[in-house]
């Protein structure tokens, strides 16, 4: 096999591994201009491969030249004298004729709160320092901890499932035509990585509460402050991690 | 040799138990461990006691069931049986489309399922005292689909009354259909037969079959069943010949004694039904007789669910969103009016309405499944058509709650202005808040006009005091609305959106359906999506790509040159 043939197998293979098997059976599809960078990398490879010694660079040429002007490679040369432009007929042409398609919106789906935590005007305390006030009970008094939870189960089951889903997987029955989704609490990756009072933010002040990374003006989460009083917010989040078993992280503990 | 059989035959008892263990199983005994199970996912809405009447339940409808009365919708059972266990957990695995219950398939392992239908069981002693198991539906006579069977379907579908709740093409706007209720007193619509992904029970031929042959049980929609049929007794033949001399004004004295013979016939066929289902020992001939009329109702059966299948898309059709946007059309001339047959060659767009419940007072319960919408533009004007399935044609009635008047109306929301970029704010999207929406509200009781709104929030909406040019056409059939809409791209009023082709734009809609309590922040909505007016394609593609051809076939040609003059100096 000739070293320019091993070259193209290279790196049609390597598009082939990036674009199906990376980006197919082991993980989701690749966006086009990071397999392009890749690929880029790879031509690079080559051509210092192939540059570091003048035999090795005459042997890679060697095959172009010979379809270039050998008689016996005739058809070769007539089948891609054919091939190549109607390639590029094609290609240009899908490039023109492409539609627009809208722009993705970029969307923080956890921009940082503010400093100070508040209950419509009233000021609860900093952000970092406030905690659920009925935390403690979990284990001073089981019994009331118990309370809590079923009223925050009656809470949840009263406003939140028809969003956020009766396993809270964020797949309740109007959820999926909701854009943003609404928040899956079963994700290991957002229980464990906020703090109640995040979540007490988050609750209270809903969607138009968010800064303008969160794009406030698209997020169906409503505003809880107005029907829900605080103690039902934070039986609610107790709640919200006692049906999950994941445990809200607390101030200064690593993510 | 010896070890290759052991394994072969354990192999097959593997097999065997796997087999055993998908194929219909029995539910456990109730046991502690379906009462926890029942106690955590499912009692909030069914209640501690099965009634029903679970925390959850007083925003739901349909409600969650009540478990003590024995009555199951989907079932592959008869009509008046109890459905078996694998009925319900099949139910229980899949969640019912069209209604708050949820598929349990992946928060239930499969053991956790079969002890919780154990213990639902207990809530109705029927399921103990039961002596037999209950009657499947023989599902064997299948008739495959074909125009035939359709049309076929078609008639029965109209000669067994479906019409009156489902409406002429079955978009659930019978007659009937506003003043059903269900065994609880619970308003009950029929299903829209054109959307079956909101069937309970799924939408296969298959499951549509059990529906109508076994009933819903407990819902308005009676079971059709053996002498409920038409001619029951009868062969096909015989029963439209029936049907054919019972519409003659005037019969000759043979016809009439043909016809007293076929009744003769049905009457004695219908007495055979009534003394099977009172529990008669049938004598041989009648059992024959009862045997060869349920085998032409079967057969006509699979006929209506073949036609049933007939009305509705292969499966939902996908929202509007990514690449699918909206995509006005461009066309020179005159934009299309309503009924011009250029709109049939427009695909729509589906955009999917969900309750609103972020503001009060909500509505958790909605009705109105999907707006779709097509769209042409030209140099100077926008059209739309608006098109969606509503099953009453409400105008002005009032609320008894509130007294508040309740129509059908739309929607359309756009931003004031045009945000600038992907990452510039939009307007909150229901109703607008900081930053203004510019609404086009239209209602049923003024069909032929879209008033112009400006809204900063459901609460703080104005009318516009400019109203543009904008022209308005509607109409109501079969449980469908259709609204045409045209505006200029660009007006006078500085409140008004102003379109450019290529600009991609933030739509919304709400939707207000009268008889279903709608009225207010009382509505199904979306969130906001995108349109487009399509840019004419640029006519560079007929330029572009072949002058980059010819220039690449030059560029083969003088390598080739260049290389041969250089091996012959060489
Ligand atoms: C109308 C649908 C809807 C309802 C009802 C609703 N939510 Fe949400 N919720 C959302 C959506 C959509 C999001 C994601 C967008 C966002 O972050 O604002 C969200 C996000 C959240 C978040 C933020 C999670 C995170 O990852 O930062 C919390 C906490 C939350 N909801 C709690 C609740 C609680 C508690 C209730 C009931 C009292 C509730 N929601 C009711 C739609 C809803
Ligand atoms: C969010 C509320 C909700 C929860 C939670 C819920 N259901 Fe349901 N369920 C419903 C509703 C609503 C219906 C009735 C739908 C209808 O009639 O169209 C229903 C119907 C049923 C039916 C009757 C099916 C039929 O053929 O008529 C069964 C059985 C059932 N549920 C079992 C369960 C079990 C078991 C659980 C717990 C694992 C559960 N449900 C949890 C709301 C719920
Ligand atoms: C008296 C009114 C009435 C008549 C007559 C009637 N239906 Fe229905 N039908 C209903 C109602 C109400 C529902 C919704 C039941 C529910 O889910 O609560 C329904 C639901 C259905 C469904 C959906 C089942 C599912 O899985 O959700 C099908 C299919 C159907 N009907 C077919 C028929 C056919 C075919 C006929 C004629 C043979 C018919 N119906 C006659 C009232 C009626």
């Amino acid at each position: 096999m000739s070293l320019f043939t091993i070259c193209l197998i290279i790196l049609v293979g390597s598009w082939v591994f990036l674009r199906f098997v990376v980006g197919g059976i082991i993980s989701v599809p690749i966006p086009g201009s990071v397999i392009a960078m890749y690929m880029g990398l790879i031509v690079i490879a080559i051509l210092v491969h192939i540059s570091v010694e003048d035999s090795l660079f005459r042997e890679f040429r060697r095959p172009i030249l010979e379809t270039l002007v050998d008689d016996k490679r005739r058809l070769h040369r007539r089948v891609l004298v054919v091939l190549i432009p109607l390639l590029l007929l094609g290609y240009t042409y899908s490039i023109i004729a492409q539609r627009a398609n809208p722009p993705g919106s970029p969307r923080d789906a956890h921009p940082s709160p503010p400093l100070e935590l508040t209950y419509k005007d009233e000021v609860i305390g900093t952000m970092q320092d406030v905690v659920n006030p009925f935390r403690h009970y979990e284990k001073d008094d089981p019994e009331a901890f118990r309370a809590h939870v079923e009223n925050g189960k009656r809470v949840y089951h009263h406003n939140c499932f028809y969003c956020h889903g009766d396993h809270l997987d964020g797949q309740g029955h109007f959820a999926p035509y909701l854009q943003p989704l609404p928040a899956n609490f079963q994700d290991p990756g957002i229980i464990p990585n906020f703090q109640e009072s995040f979540f007490f933010w988050r609750i209270a002040k809903g969607g138009p509460g968010l800064p303008a990374a969160g794009t406030p003006w698209d997020s169906a989460m409503p505003i809880w402050e107005n029907t829900l009083t605080k103690d039902e917010i934070w039986d609610v989040i107790l709640f919200l991690s006692d049906y999950t078993g994941y445990q809200f992280r607390t101030f200064g503990e690593a993510h | 040799m010896r070890i290759r059989t052991v394994a072969l035959l354990l192999i097959l008892f593997g097999m065997f138990g796997v087999l055993s263990l998908t194929y219909a199983q029995n539910a456990p005994e109730a046991s502690e461990k379906g009462k926890q199970v029942y106690e955590n996912s499912c009692a909030h809405c069914h209640g501690t006691e099965g009634r029903g009447d679970g925390s959850a339940a007083e925003n739901l409808l349909p409600k969650p069931r009540d478990f003590t009365r024995g009555l199951y919708k989907i079932r592959s059972t008869g009509t008046g049986e109890l459905p078996t266990d694998q009925d319900l957990f099949d139910i229980i695995t899949e969640g019912m489309p069209g209604s708050s219950m949820p598929p349990w398939d992946t928060a239930l392992s499969a053991n956790d399922r079969w002890e919780v239908v154990a213990y639902i069981k207990t809530f109705y002693d029927g399921f103990k005292e039961a002596e037999t198991p209950p009657k499947q539906i023989n599902l064997s006579g299948k008739v495959p689909y074909s125009e035939q069977s359709v049309e076929t379907g078609k008639a029965l579908y109209t000669e067994l009354g479906c019409v009156e709740c489902h409406g002429n093409i079955g978009r659930g706007d019978g007659t009937s259909a506003p003043d059903l209720t269900d065994e609880w007193g619970f308003q009950s619509w029929p299903a829209n037969l054109t959307q079956g992904w909101n069937f309970r029970g799924g939408a296969d031929t298959e499951d549509i079959f059990k529906r109508f042959v076994g009933g819903l049980a407990g819902s308005a929609m009676p079971a059709f069943e053996g002498d409920s049929f038409p001619g029951f007794g009868l062969t096909a033949e015989e029963s439209s010949r029936m049907i054919e001399l019972d519409n003659k004004d005037e019969m000759t004295e043979a016809e009439e004694e043909e016809s007293a013979q076929l009744y003769e016939k049905y009457d004695a066929a219908v007495d055979i039904a009534l003394n099977l289902a009172e529990g008669t020992e049938l004598s041989a001939e009648e059992k024959q007789i009862y045997d060869d009329a349920m085998k032409v109702v079967y057969e006509k059966s699979w006929h209506l669910a073949n036609y049933v299948k007939s009305l509705m898309p292969e499966k939902r059709p996908e929202p509007a969103i990514g690449n699918n946007v909206l995509r006005s059309q461009y066309i020179h001339g005159e934009l299309p009016e309503m009924d011009n047959a250029a709109w049939e060659t427009l695909e729509a767009r589906y955009f999917p309405l969900v309750g609103q419940i972020v503001i009060e007072p909500r509505q958790f319960n909605p009705t109105i499944d999907a707006v779709n919408v097509k769209s042409y533009y030209n140099d100077t004007e926008v059209a739309f058509l608006f098109v969606w399935d509503d099953r009453t044609h409400t105008t002005d009635e009032t609320d008894e709650e509130t007294g508040k008047t309740l129509e059908d109306a739309l929607a359309v929301q756009f931003p004031a202005k045009v945000p600038q970029g992907p990452t510039a704010p939009k307007p909150y999207f229901l109703w607008g808040g900081r930053l203004p929406v510019y609404l086009w509200h239209w209602k049923a009781s003024a069909p032929e006009q879209v008033t112009e709104l400006t809204a900063k929030g459901v609460n703080n909406a104005e009318v516009q005091e400019a109203q543009g040019e904008l022209k308005a056409q509607a109409t109501y059939t079969e449980g469908q609305y259709k609204l045409w809409v045209k505006r200029a791209l660009k007006t006078e009023d500085k409140k008004d959106l102003q379109l450019d082709p290529g600009v991609f734009v933030p739509i919304a809609f709400s939707a207000w359906d009268g008889a279903n309590g709608d009225v207010d922040t009382k509505r199904v909505m979306t969130s906001w999506y995108t349109f487009v007016l399509e840019p004419v394609p640029s006519s560079k593609r007929f330029i572009y790509p072949p002058v980059i051809a010819l220039l690449s076939v030059g560029f083969l040609f003088g390598l080739r040159a260049f290389v041969q003059r250089r091996n012959s100096e060489e």
